[in-house]
């Protein structure tokens, strides 16, 4: 069920005036009915995972509280890295051996069983192993109840694609009652319609784009072929935070508050930055639960060089089974690398340029670099294959900076370029607000005519300039996938 | 036991009218949303479904209300009839109807007229389940239960989504939106001289070889259901005192007399329903099939003015008379009439 279909325009109405209208006591119960149902609409086969994973979790995180034992942690851990690995990353794994045995002179081509993908699995498990980990360091008591805790593994609004929950934020809001609230329905009802904005008329816009020229980018020129590489920075960036915005609203409606995943992060002036910004539930995890354990910064400068490499491997490899995220990956691992080496060096150039460092030409600078560096290493991420990355990147230094055919060959016509600049434009304007105080709230406490006029505005723009019915094709969720 | 937090904001004290504005807030929504679907939902004045005409039409003034499919609004032209029999009448089909949706327009065509009689032309029970223009067809239907009960009944699966909510498959046409899109949502199409009639002019050319066999593509199970549909029209007439009238009209493009004998059979098998059989009657109408097919299937719009007139001819043979206009109808169809001339 996606959040922007009809059966989810039913099924969270309902889901909420039920939520409200029930005594607490009833509340989890009905949630985690809702969940599990939404779950199920994902696809009945999947829920088997799901349901062993809170199984697992309920059970270790228990006997962890009792006695942290390190073999027990390990066991249970291993446990969800291994059925990651399984659906995952098996064929990925068995394919990559067979090439490196191809290397060595041996012929193996094993034939990889097609094993279902079952959905949020990435997410539910990342939640599931951080929520262990914090039991067993004694940051968090396991729940006692099994139903919070299967609501925690559960709930609706981030169980396919996060946010990332993590045990201490969210466990105790379901031990809380949530009267039901105006100003909390007013924001998540903005950010739901604000997610919508971004996800249709933006990202499935940009899409045509994106996919008709990386398909062929020998097609275009070079020019061309930037703007769909920039066009697709955006993309991931509105899609990604528009599920994530109405994923934070769905939960805010009912009174929840879910772990922000996104805070500008082309506004960041270093990748590191940037990094603090950008799916920040999953950056957070991998500091906490990965970057901190190997070692942090705390062991010398070249280890804590090699663990943001590992890291971001690791990240990269999340994200999908294939060399291009292994890639996409590393690229942003070896450009905090190279950015902390450098630190020295640039900090040095800045010092005799005629303004400070607050100032807004040098941030704008920055910023520009941020986006440069992220949209070269996204090429990786969106291309299908190592060499079609590469096809992509030799083709925008080419001579030839513009093909024959305008901007209609690049999939969209010259009115809708103007829809997506306008868009682009807008998202600008609230994200640059957001940077001060947040839109969502302001316009919640704003007169009404305002509040109307913001809803409104947003909701017949998604729906008129949207990207969705008859002739087009329904773009999924690009972090739905993983 | 579970403590009452405060989410972020204390609420102010909030107004006992609250409820009233989101109220407020998702009907100004709702109908925000309709004026943008009545803006981007194109014009539409032919070809059938022409029910913003339909409607404009004065209450219970017309005589004979013709069914079917595109063998309906091409070959019958009511204007012509009218200068010929003085009988009134109106096209209420669509391209590729099936007759499924044919039962729901008769409701909805009966919610504002009551013609002596209903003149259908029976090729429709020949068409499968699903044709190719229910988007139309539908789309077009004035709101109310009975496009609601036609959508669930017989729409495709697929298709419900944009029947239910216009923007849906026509929200994209904003780039190629003009004055003349805003006009018509302002100022709805009225009555006008086509009365449901399209008006086709090319001439066929392969009439060389006579008439020819069109291949039976349907099952015998989509047959009996729209038999069944067909049946849930005759008793509508039944009920209403409205006689039904069942006609295949001239055309090159037949069936075998096998099945025109089964056809006239199961439909005369609802009581008082009648059924003539002119898929061959060219000359008995005076139409010349050189110069008056449109496709080898459909009559050109010369053709509909000859067969228009000379099936208003039958119908008062068989009975029908006109009912009394007010003068200023009269004048209109007069007028109508002028236009074909």
């Amino acid at each position: 069920m996606s959040f922007l279909s009809l059966s989810y325009f039913l099924f969270f109405p309902v889901t909420a005036l039920v939520y409200f209208v029930l005594p607490q006591r009833a509340r989890n119960g009905w949630l985690l009915g809702c969940s599990w149902f939404f779950y199920l609409c994902a696809g009945g086969s999947y829920f088997p995972f799901l349901l062993s994973t809170v199984l697992v979790t309920y059970f270790a995180a228990r006997a962890l509280e009792k006695k942290p034992r390190r073999g027990l942690l390990a066991g249970a851990l291993c446990l969800f890295i291994g059925a990651l690995g399984i659906f995952k990353y098996l064929r990925f794994g068995m394919e990559s051996l067979s090439r490196l045995l191809a290397l060595a002179g041996l012929d193996w081509a094993p034939v990889a069983p097609k094993l279902l993908l079952p959905a949020g699995i990435s997410f539910y498990l990342f939640a599931a192993m951080g929520y262990l980990i914090d039991v067993y360091r004694g940051r968090l008591p396991a729940e006692k109840s099994f139903l919070k805790c299967a609501l925690f593994l559960s709930f609706f609004p981030s169980l396919l694609s996060g946010p990332i929950g993590r045990g201490e934020k969210l466990l105790p809001q379901f031990d809380s009652y949530h009267k039901f609230n105006y100003v909390n329905m007013r924001e998540g009802f903005f950010r739901f319609l604000w997610g919508a904005f971004k996800k249709l008329v933006l990202a499935d816009r940009l899409a045509v784009v994106v996919d008709t020229v990386f398909a062929a980018p020998q097609n275009y020129g070079a020019i061309q072929v930037v703007i769909a590489a920039c066009a697709f920075s955006v993309q991931i960036y509105c899609d990604f935070s528009a599920y994530s915005d109405m994923a934070v609203g769905s939960a805010r409606v009912m009174g929840f508050e879910l772990i922000e995943n996104f805070r500008t992060p082309y506004f960041s002036r270093s990748i590191a930055e940037f990094w603090r910004r950008w799916h920040i539930s999953l950056s957070s995890w991998f500091r906490d639960y990965l970057y901190i354990p190997l070692g942090g910064s705390r062991r010398g400068a070249v280890r804590k060089y090699v663990n943001v490499l590992i890291v971001f491997a690791v990240s990269g490899l999340w994200h999908g089974a294939a060399l291009t995220f292994v890639v996409w990956g590393l690229l942003n691992g070896l450009y905090q690398v190279v950015s902390a080496l450098t630190a020295p060096l640039r900090a040095r150039a800045r010092s005799v340029l005629p303004f400070g460092e607050d100032s807004r030409i040098l941030a704008l600078w920055q910023m520009g670099w941020v986006f440069v560096l992220s949209t070269l290493a996204w090429v990786f991420f969106e291309a299908g294959s190592l060499a079609g990355a590469l096809g992509v990147l030799r083709n925008m230094v080419k001579p030839v900076l513009w093909d024959v055919g305008g901007l209609s060959a690049m999939g969209m016509g010259r009115k809708e370029f103007l829809v997506a600049g306008l868009g682009f434009l807008v998202l600008l304007g609230v994200d640059a607000r957001s940077l001060k105080a947040d839109p969502a709230r302001e316009v919640a406490e704003a007169p009404r005519w305002i509040r109307w006029g913001v809803y409104l505005a947003l909701l017949l723009s998604a729906v008129v300039f949207g990207s969705y019915g008859t002739g087009y094709d329904a773009q999924s969720f690009i972090y739905g996938q993983f | 036991m579970a403590t009452e937090v405060l989410v972020k904001t204390e609420e102010k004290r909030v107004s006992p009218r609250e409820p009233l504005w989101c109220l407020a807030f998702v009907l100004t929504a709702a109908l925000l949303l309709h004026v943008c679907g009545n803006v981007l939902r194109p014009l539409h004045t032919d070809y059938g479904s022409t029910w913003s005409a339909y409607l404009a039409e004065p209450e219970d003034s017309l005589d004979v209300l013709f069914l079917g499919s595109s063998y309906a609004y091409c070959d019958w032209n009511p204007a012509v009839m009218y200068e010929a029999s003085g009988l009134t009448g109106y096209v209420m089909g669509g391209s590729e109807q099936t007759p499924g949706i044919t039962y729901w327009y008769l409701r909805e065509a009966l919610e504002t007229q009551s013609p002596s009689v209903v003149v259908m032309e029976a090729t429709s029970l020949f068409f499968d389940r699903y044709q190719n223009y229910t988007q139309i067809n539908l789309g077009y239907m004035p709101w109310g239960l009975n496009r609601v009960r036609a959508i669930l009944e017989c729409a495709e699966e697929d298709k419900r989504l944009g029947l239910f909510w216009d923007l849906y498959f026509y929200h994209d046409r904003w780039k190629e939106l003009g004055l003349v899109d805003i006009k018509k949502a302002i100022f709805p199409p009225g009555a006008d001289h086509l009365k449901g009639h399209t008006a086709v002019d090319q001439v066929f050319e392969g009439t060389e070889g006579g008439p020819f066999l069109s291949g039976m593509r349907q099952s015998e199970e989509v047959y009996q259901q729209n038999l069944q549909d067909f049946a849930r029209i005759a008793g509508l007439c039944a009920e209403k005192g409205i006689d039904l009238v069942v006609t295949i009209n001239p055309t090159y493009s037949q069936y075998t007399p096998e099945v025109y004998d089964r056809l006239k059979a199961d439909v005369e098998a609802n009581p008082g329903v009648r059924f003539f059989d002119w898929s061959d009657g060219f000359a008995p109408a005076g139409l010349d099939p050189t110069r008056h097919l449109y496709d080898g299937g459909h009559l050109n719009q010369e053709g509909a003015k000859i067969f228009s007139a000379w099936t208003g001819e039958q119908l008062r043979d068989l009975g029908y008379e006109p009912r009394v206009q007010t003068e200023e109808n009269r004048r209109a169809w007069e007028e109508a009439a002028e236009k074909w001339r």
